[in-house]
């Protein structure tokens, strides 16, 4: 398996890299060519020929695109992102880091919470099989699934922080309690792809010879559930992290929004927006080889937990 | 043929359960799905007739105290919004844009993309295969909505050149800066709505060129396109639908987030992103609840039932999974 694998994981990053470049060529391409620059942004209502010039020259908005996109890239390869128009020339790394920082934390959170609320609900769901509770958990799931961030989030923040005063609405670190209702509300709509996904896995599982000899044995029902059935079905769920990622982005920068969270998801809307061209490269490439190298490591660590899974022979290719 | 072995499986299986509770899960899975589809042909068809749904004229203005921000009422269904425009009439125009942009886009990204791309594939094999199928799982890895925003953002400063160029030029009038904005959005949507179908239909075409009849086919010397069309299109067509069923809240829901972002279809074009932006935070739901929940319930329910029917459908071409 070591030849194959390493082979495997190879395989996959080599594709990514052209891919990789692809879309950096084409952001760059996209941002350099629209009309309107950084330039015009920062200078506003005083805008000025001469000074609009000089501003050009410093950030080399005056060059041709190809020049420009291969001195970006060989900054970018020796570890210089450039300097972020929009945050008066601070580095794109000073700006981004603290916030990727804050993101990526409230991201694992609500990773966690999907997977912890999807995984029980797919089990009951798959148990209930035959009956009106499995379509009905389905279902509701569903339906949560289907109401977009950032209307749950108006229902919510009404809901706890002024009928109930629960709680308040005010950003004050991402290990403060205050971190409960954003945390939740990205990571509600993920729930159902893990419970169905859940649900089909332990459908499949529960069929196997090892879970007949489980309940032979007679085992309480309660341990073949936890330790047969749910142990054996979540495996491939490891794969399903990938899966959940882009969704737990999208929900982030909605909710950052709406509780005013410094991370990455209000950055990239603001950077996009401004244009700060290098800042809105610098998250397109952070985010994009992050999802890449995530779901190679998934599946890689998926082989080793799972070693029914020759990864050279089913998933190689 | 690995799904017709699935079926005589459950028929036989099935028919040794007890029929209690088969036929009410059977009877709610179809209700369901029942319901679910007569809810999208009344959006479809209110989106699809919206001059004529619509009950005033959505972007009329009606700036008195006691015209903006009414509730609901006889005369005006959904109440109206903060400019007294007719609330229900916008939601009208607003699923007509929507099924505008499902429509096209699932046309293209979904059947020329995603069919196209997958037949070809898997009917092909080696270096095509590879390259579509690679391509393919590496987009689907990278953070969706950021590209969909750096898109939208990139084009949407110049469309006031061509929407003028449009005006002046064309039939379109009026309508031109709308049409721009939205080619915007599809544009941003298309590059990710083919990958799931591709991978789907690939999976299917490799499960059944190996059969007799595209064999025979093949042997009496038929053209690959004949191949394609004929023979495993409609083997593949089932499978790809349930997929795209799947799919289309997704496609949908991101012309929404771009519209509620700003970045795609703003007023005077009606979209429910803009909607349901324009319906403001929690402390104007605190007053006026009836401008969000106007505005976001019928595309809520949209999304819920094309989850649903995805669900519904998804069991039935795997019914290892299926409730029996």
């Amino acid at each position: 398996m070591g030849q194959g694998l390493a082979g495997y994981i190879l395989r996959r990053l080599l594709w990514a890299v052209p891919v990789l470049f692809v879309v950096s060529i084409v952001v760059f391409y996209m941002l350099r060519l629209a009309p309107g620059d950084p330039v015009d942004t920062l200078l506003g209502q005083r805008y000025d020929a001469e000074v609009a010039e000089r501003l050009r020259g410093k950030y080399g908005y005056d060059q041709p695109v190809y020049i420009q996109y291969v001195k970006y890239m060989r900054n970018v390869l020796q570890g210089d992102l450039g300097v972020s128009t929009r945050h008066q020339d601070f580095s794109v790394k000073e700006v981004i880091v603290p916030k990727i920082r804050v993101s990526a934390t409230m991201g694992l959170f609500a990773l966690v919470i999907v997977f912890v609320l999807g995984i029980p609900v797919g089990v009951y769901a798959a148990l209930s099989r035959g009956t009106p509770v499995d379509p009905l958990l389905i279902g509701s799931w569903l339906f949560l699934d289907a109401i977009p961030v950032f209307v749950s989030v108006i229902f919510a923040q009404w809901l706890f922080a002024l009928k109930l005063e629960w709680v308040n609405l005010g950003y004050e670190g991402v290990f403060h309690k205050n971190i409960i209702l954003p945390v939740l509300l990205i990571s509600l709509p993920g729930v159902a792809g893990v419970a169905r996904l859940m649900r089909a896995s332990v459908i499949q599982v529960i069929g196997e010879d090892y879970i007949r000899t489980a309940r032979a044995k007679g085992l309480r029902e309660r341990t073949v559930i936890i330790s047969h059935l749910a142990r054996n079905a979540m495996l491939p769920m490891v794969t399903v992290i990938g899966l959940t990622l882009p969704g737990i982005f999208a929900g982030s920068l909605f909710i950052e929004l709406f509780f005013g969270i410094p991370g990455i998801g209000r950055e990239s809307l603001d950077a996009v927006r401004a244009p700060d061209f290098d800042v809105v490269l610098a998250l397109v490439l952070f985010g994009s080889t992050l999802f890449v190298v995530a779901n190679v490591v998934i599946d890689v660590v998926y082989g080793f937990i799972d070693p029914r899974i020759r990864v050279g022979a089913t998933r190689g290719g | 043929m690995a799904v017709n072995v699935g079926y005589a499986e459950t028929n036989a299986f099935e028919q040794r359960r007890a029929p209690r509770w088969r036929a009410l899960r059977g009877l709610a899975r179809k209700k369901v799905a029942m319901i679910a589809i007569a809810y999208l042909i009344v959006f479809y068809g209110a989106g699809f007739f919206a001059p004529v749904v619509a009950t005033h004229d959505p972007n009329r203005q009606e700036l008195t105290v006691e015209t903006v921000r009414q509730g609901p009422s006889a005369d005006h269904l959904f109440g109206t919004d903060a400019l007294g425009r007719d609330l229900f009439s916008r939601v009208a125009y607003a699923a007509r844009t929507t099924i505008l942009f499902t429509i096209i886009v699932l046309l293209t990204g979904g059947v020329f993309l995603g069919l196209g791309l997958g037949l070809l594939a898997g009917y092909r094999g080696g270096w095509v295969d590879t390259l579509i199928m690679r391509v393919g799982e590496v987009l689907a890895g990278l953070p969706t909505l950021l590209l969909m925003l750096a898109i939208a953002a990139a084009f949407r400063t110049r469309i006031n050149d061509i929407a003028f160029w449009l005006e002046d030029n064309t039939f379109l009038g009026d309508d031109a800066p709308t049409l721009v904005k939205f080619m915007i959005v599809v544009g941003a949507a298309v590059p990710f709505a083919w990958i799931g179908s591709s991978r789907i239909v690939r999976s299917q075409v490799l499960a059944i060129r190996e059969q007799e009849y595209v064999l025979a086919a093949e042997a009496m010397g038929a053209s690959t396109w004949r191949i394609l069309v004929r023979h495993l299109l409609p083997g593949v067509l089932p499978i790809f639908m349930v997929g795209l069923s799947g799919g289309m809240a997704a496609i949908a829901g991101a012309e929404v987030a771009l519209s509620w972002l700003g970045l795609g279809i703003d007023p005077p074009g009606s979209s429910f992103g803009s909607l349901i932006s324009e319906a403001g935070g929690v402390r104007t739901f605190q007053t006026f609840p009836h401008l969000l929940i106007a505005s976001a319930t019928p595309v809520i329910l949209f999304f819920f039932a094309w989850n649903l029917l995805g669900d519904t459908l998804v069991d039935w071409v795997e019914p290892r999974t299926r409730g029996r």
